[in-house]
């Protein structure tokens, strides 16, 4: 077993155990009560919509209030763990013990992304799941009650909900990925945290600042926008809400196109945060 | 006395450092902090090389860069012939760090378990070398408990089991004994003495100098990132000039026959002192604890 001279080739595999590990803390710790409690807190919530009857617009405003709690909850979610789970590797030294090892840093620095990931994931399926079964439940009742105005058949696009809640944990993959950079080479978890939520904000309003610039003539300055609409991803092209649930529906090739979009973006600020991470001395 | 370096081009060398160099930015100016100055040394395969020095000498710097955590600013180091910076350089290394802190929320099992996979432990082989390395450092009766809930001793323990998982043949231990007890100090001295007969080479730190006495074949001392002392520990502490005899009490007249003897052979009788144990000795003799006691130490 140890003695001839072997390359170590990249491992999925070595990856995979790092993910592994990073989404059984987040489970073992406080994490993943944090989850529950708050998919509990969501489901006790909208039976509060109970008291309210009037027809798909009720539908629509529960839809619409899950999905934003789950934007706020996951946002904060996403961030809170992506910093906690890498800084605690370097914080107790257990990343020394581990990169002493041998493995390359993009398997530990994709590995505790994917982890997240996961961790996200489990998080956006529990609520997604829950707010259908909360809507398909609400409708049910609405359809037993007034059947005439429900003569065309449900009024929900369930499938939609669900590509819906894949777009958000998405969206929390390319925020973890954000993240995750700015903890390669930040010193502290709060330093980490709070331009997590910097970014956030930069993130979902970078729209205003490509509209307000749209108008400008002079060539470098329209670069310099263009140039930032490019370095910073646009999260609104995650919120389909207005097309989700009732009316026309989410277009399967915009979902694709918005899924590659997130991807892509993944893929870069990981790849950033494995070069500065690589520079960085533990 | 011995201050040049063992030749890097030792033939069976675990670890090679040639001019090894490091220096830490320590602010926006460029201020620069020299942690290792010009090192250079070889650590011959199958020893125990104890690496000494006060706090602030360089020892976990070199470690580091060893390691592959740390790069060199001038010079070199290989292990086994790799450069330290490649990651397969790293395949044969396990690493026991000071005052090891592991993953809390698992279990002793476990954490070797995880760090076995990363290595790439065979599947197949896994759940016995698990096993094995476990019982090895004598932790099988607490294998099942959570990290979290072990002691000092016992967190020592399962790192060496965690660095000894992949069947490694160089263990770098920094600071085994830090912060252990005598009884766990000891177990750790004779686990690191099993190490050397099975042919491993183990580079050790530690600030426990009556330790690295009895445990190690070589030294190097390092002080402020310089090389003061390298050579076997044999040669540094014995005097080859004198003799020591260990003989029952003698009465006074026969001492003084015995030194005038020995004045009439043109030697001198430099001391006559009543033999010591050692105090650690002493205190493990009282203390009578087994070895291994299923990790409740």
């Amino acid at each position: 077993m140890s003695t001839a001279k072997r390359s170590v080739p990249f491992s999925l595999s070595r990856l995979g155990i790092v993910a592994g590990n990073t989404f059984l803390e987040a489970v073992r710790q406080k994490l993943f009560n944090f989850l529950l409690l708050l998919a509990v807190a969501l489901v006790a919530s909208a039976q509060l919509f109970r008291e309210f009857n009037f027809g798909s617009s009720e539908l629509k405003f529960i839809a619409d209030f899950g999905f934003g709690a789950m934007v706020f909850f996951g946002s904060i979610l996403t961030i809170a763990a992506t910093a906690q789970l890498f800084f605690s590797e370097i914080e107790n030294r257990t990343a020394l013990t581990l990169l002493a090892k041998p493995i390359w840093r993009t398997e530990f620095i994709f590995g505790k992304l994917l982890g997240v990931f996961a961790v996200v994931g489990v998080f956006c399926a529990l609520t997604t799941g829950l707010l259908l079964a909360l809507i398909y439940n609400r409708e049910t009742a609405l359809i037993e009650a007034h059947p005439e105005a429900f003569e065309a058949g449900r009024l929900i696009h369930y499938g939609d909900l669900l590509m819906m809640g894949v777009l958000q944990w998405l969206k929390f993959g390319v925020l973890a990925a954000i993240t995750l950079l700015v903890a390669s080479f930040s010193n502290t978890n709060l330093f980490t945290v709070v331009m997590g939520f910097f970014m956030l904000v930069i993130c979902h309003l970078q729209y205003l600042a490509r509209d307000a610039y749209s108008h400008v003539t002079a060539l470098p300055l329209r670069l310099l926008v263009q140039g930032l609409g490019y370095v910073f991803p646009n999260f609104q092209v995650f919120n389909l809400a207005d097309q989700i649930g009732i009316g026309q529906g989410i277009d399967p090739m915009v979902f694709v196109r918005v899924g590659g979009y997130a991807l892509t973006y993944i893929a870069v600020f990981g790849a950033l945060a494995v070069y500065s991470f690589s520079q960085r001395e533990i | 006395m011995n201050v040049a370096p063992v030749p890097p081009s030792l033939p069976h060398a675990a670890i090679t450092i040639t001019g090894l160099t490091k220096d830490f930015s320590i602010n926006l100016r460029g201020v620069k902090l020299r942690a290792v100055d010009n090192l250079t040394l070889a650590v011959p395969e199958g020893q125990v090389f104890g690496l000494l020095g006060p706090n602030g000498s360089g020892k976990s710097t070199t470690i580091k860069i060893i390691l592959g955590l740390l790069e060199p600013t001038v010079g070199e180091c290989q292990v086994f012939g790799v450069p330290s910076g490649r990651v397969d350089s790293r395949l044969n290394v396990g690493y026991l760090p000071e005052a090891p802190y592991f993953y809390r929320y698992l279990s002793g099992t476990e954490l070797v378990r995880f760090y076995g996979r990363i290595c790439g432990v065979p599947k197949a082989r896994l759940a016995d070398r698990v096993r094995e390395v476990i019982d090895w450092v004598g932790l099988s009766a607490a294998a099942h408990r959570r990290v979290g809930t072990y002691s000092k001793g016992m967190l020592q323990r399962i790192g060496l089991a965690q660095a000894l998982v992949h069947d490694p043949r160089l263990i770098i231990l920094d600071e085994p004994t830090a912060g252990v007890d005598p009884v766990g100090s000891a177990e750790i001295s004779e686990l690191i003495l099993k190490l050397k007969t099975q042919g491993k080479t183990v580079l050790i730190t530690s600030h426990l100098l009556a330790q690295i006495e009895d445990i190690c074949d070589r030294v190097a001392i390092l002080d402020r990132g310089k090389l003061i002392l390298e050579g076997a520990v044999a040669e540094l502490v014995g005097r080859q000039d004198q003799q020591a005899l260990i003989v029952d009490t003698l009465p006074a007249s026969e001492l003084e026959e015995l030194r005038g003897w020995l004045t009439a052979r043109g030697h001198t009788l430099s001391a006559v002192e009543q033999p010591r144990t050692r105090l650690d000795q002493l205190f493990l003799n009282k203390i009578s604890r087994s070895p291994k006691n299923g990790g409740q130490a």
